[in-house]
């Protein structure tokens, strides 16, 4: 843990503030624990909270590679780890045939390197991104698990590749599906909440600098309330922030409930839901 | 511990050590104290708690919690119960054990880390020798089934068997082959006459014939079974029926699909999990004696919203085959009931309705919950007999 550019949780929460992410105790202390112990961090929460920004912002401040594997139904080792070029090797066969110069057919030339490899050999200067792990299957999380525990990969063709020192790992999921425990046991997990109201003003500060201050605290407030009630999808951080932009566009500096109903659609994307906050807008911009 | 190099805070390094290790019982007491109640927290856990405290260098009470909560719970719902034992274990603001450990130094971490896997095993050597004993093997006694006696019950309605035709139907039930319909999946497979063209395999086999591709390769898509939701009403003038489709869950997931059960009466309860553990008889009795008011009337509304907000997203309610047994007598809004089935509708990929009370000949779903649901149901059948969950059978895997 020689490694880390941070003495501690309250310089890294400190440092994420700088690059624009505010992080509270618990994720900073997540973050921290996760690079300290060398242990991939699982992050879970509902949609917009934040969970994928963690890895690039926090591959920005090491000043490592984010290398990103989405994950998604029927991702398998072809996509994730390396796959061969065939179309090249097949032409690389026709050249052989016609008596020009002979290639090695599974030589590194003709690997083409899949995020899972990539984070491999960069090792330490990489941040691996696990993308919505909960889309992939069963047998890819058994696969994955293998990967994570060795950092390394045998390619029959041309050897073991290791990663002297492992990458660093974060890993999302939405919870369409419980993960495999064998794989949680390897993880620190995390749970991200919805900010509270303080912070998120904050983060709306932060990320659209051009929304005033009154009108951010005005959105955060509404979308608090908003996410108490009765709707089918809680608005995401990322919502408030489009919210509070597209408020601005228009040249608000208070929320008034015209414009507030002519921008619901950033914040709110189902339709019964707009449906019901249409009905209530009152009660959800000032309930006095 | 030797401690040359570095200037400690406080103490000899004898009384350091025993310090320690004191503090680390306490931590590894805190582990098991966890698994004692059921959360799954095993040695690799308890260790990498102890190293995470000892990374974060010191020991103010949030710091701890963190750092418990993050290396041994792995799922949301075990918060509530990770922050009561943690108040119990460290019930103070201060752990005058723990604040004394805040001179520990990383050199001395070092030496910990194999005390504490000894500490670890320890612990659970003794656990296990206390779970050996008494433990057996619930073995399953299969009944021959009687085949004649079947035919008769047939086409009689559940409600009028006895215990005993009861228990039989219930076992004819079970053997009914529930065969849940395909969905193409992402995935591919080969295929000798698939529609893709698999350029891979056929390269590979290309090499053999010195690069010339003779044998070409073909791939197709792979296909799913979909899965399979069941909603049982269990108030009282339905338990007969909710009963024997209970059974049929059963033998779904006997069969290896992905079924999920929700019974619901006022609210709704999730029996996935204890059908998996339990009998499906017991499994139904445990849900009967978790409801309370069994005249306070469905509101089947309000539970398909429940069941919507909460599990919507879920991949297996998504394209699934949704099964809804109910006689329709909502005590609900009708409208909110209509709304939530057109939301179940637009989620799943078919909704049957079973409806006891069409087994008789008169009926007609004139009730305004029934009329209300009725546009949004793909089949509508009655399912009060085996014969008519025979039926059933077939409407779900056409």
């Amino acid at each position: 843990m020689g490694a880390l550019p941070f003495e501690s949780v309250e310089e890294l929460q400190a440092v994420l503030g700088r690059y624009a992410y505010l992080a509270d105790r618990g994720l900073a202390t997540a973050v921290w624990l996760s690079l300290a112990l060398n242990k991939p961090l699982l992050l879970e929460g509902e949609a917009g909270v934040g969970k994928t920004e963690v890895a690039k912002v926090l591959s920005e401040l090491l000043d490592r590679r984010l290398v990103r594997l989405q994950c998604y139904e029927g991702i398998d080792a072809s996509q994730a780890l390396y796959e061969w070029d065939y179309s090249r090797q097949l032409i690389a066969v026709r050249a052989a045939q016609l008596g020009e110069h002979e290639a090695d057919l599974f030589g590194p030339d003709f690997l083409v390197e899949r995020p899972l490899l990539a984070a491999i050999r960069a090792g330490s200067r990489a941040v691996l991104l696990i993308d919505e792990l909960d889309r992939a299957d069963d047998e890819f999380e058994a696969f994955l698990l293998e990967v994570l525990s060795e950092f390394a990969v045998t390619i029959p063709e041309i050897g073991r590749v290791a990663a002297e020192q492992p990458p660093a790992v974060i890993i999302t999921s939405n919870r369409t599906r419980e993960l495999h425990d064998a794989l949680k046991r390897r993880c620190l997990y995390h749970w991200i909440d919805h900010p509270s109201v303080e912070r998120e003003v904050q983060i709306v500060r932060v990320r659209a600098p051009e929304v005033p201050e009154v009108l951010a605290r005005q959105v955060a407030r509404a979308v608090a309330r908003l996410r108490t009630m009765d709707v089918a999808k809680r608005p995401g951080v990322a919502e408030t922030i489009d919210w509070s932009q597209a408020l601005a566009f228009l040249g608000a500096d208070r929320l008034e409930s015209e414009t507030a109903s002519a921008t619901l659609g950033a914040l709110v994307k189902d339709h019964e839901d707009l449906e019901l906050v249409r009905a209530k807008l009152d009660e959800v911009l000032e309930p006095e | 511990m030797p401690d040359e190099g570095r200037a400690r805070p406080r103490g000899e390094a004898l009384m350091d050590a025993t310090l320690q290790l004191r503090g680390i019982e306490r931590l590894v007491g805190f582990g098991r104290m966890l698994r004692s109640r059921g959360l799954p927290v095993g040695t690799g856990r308890i260790l990498a708690f102890c190293r995470a405290v000892a990374a974060l260098g010191h020991f103010d009470r949030e710091s701890l919690y963190l750092a418990g909560r993050l290396t041994m719970v792995a799922r949301k719902e075990d918060f509530d119960a990770y922050d009561r034992a943690f108040q119990q274990w460290f019930p103070q603001a201060r752990d005058r054990l723990l604040a004394e450990l805040a001179g520990w130094q990383p050199e001395a971490r070092i030496e910990i880390e194999r005390e504490i896997e000894v500490l670890v095993g320890e612990a659970l050597s003794e656990e296990r020798a206390a779970e050996g004993e008494g433990e057996e093997g619930d073995e399953e006694v299969t009944i021959g089934l009687v085949a004649s006696g079947t035919e008769m019950l047939r086409a009689r309605s559940f409600e009028d068997l006895s215990e005993a035709e009861r228990r039989e139907a219930d076992l004819a039930i079970r053997n009914l082959a529930v065969v849940l319909p395909m969905r193409r999946a992402r995935r591919y497979r080969a295929a000798p006459r698939g529609q893709r063209f698999d350029l891979r395999r056929t390269l590979r086999s290309s090499l053999r014939t010195q690069g010339e591709p003779f044998r070409r390769s073909w791939r197709s898509r792979r296909t799913k079974r979909r899965p399979l939701v069941l909603l049982l009403d269990v108030s009282g003038s339905m338990s007969a029926y909710s009963r024997a489709l209970l059974q049929f869950g059963y033998a779904a997931v006997r069969a290896g699909q992905r079924v999920e059960v929700f019974a619901f009466g006022t609210r709704l309860t999730r029996l996935t999990r204890s059908l998996r553990r339990s009998e499906p008889d017991l499994a139904l009795r445990q849900v009967a004696a978790s409801v309370l008011d069994w005249e306070g009337g469905t509101r089947i509304g309000a539970s398909l919203k429940d069941l919507l907000d909460r599990y919507g997203q879920q991949s297996w309610m998504r394209g699934a085959v949704v099964v809804l047994c109910s006689d329709g007598l909502e005590r609900g809004d009708p409208v909110l009931l209509a709304a939530q089935m057109a939301r179940l509708g637009r989620v799943a990929h078919r909704l049957v309705w079973v409806n006891p009370l069409k087994g008789s000949p008169r009926y007609e779903p004139l009730a305004r919950g029934m009329a209300a649901a009725l546009p949004h149901v793909d089949s509508f059948l009655p399912g009060h007999n085996l014969q008519s969950l025979e039926s059933l059978c077939e409407v779900l895997s056409s």
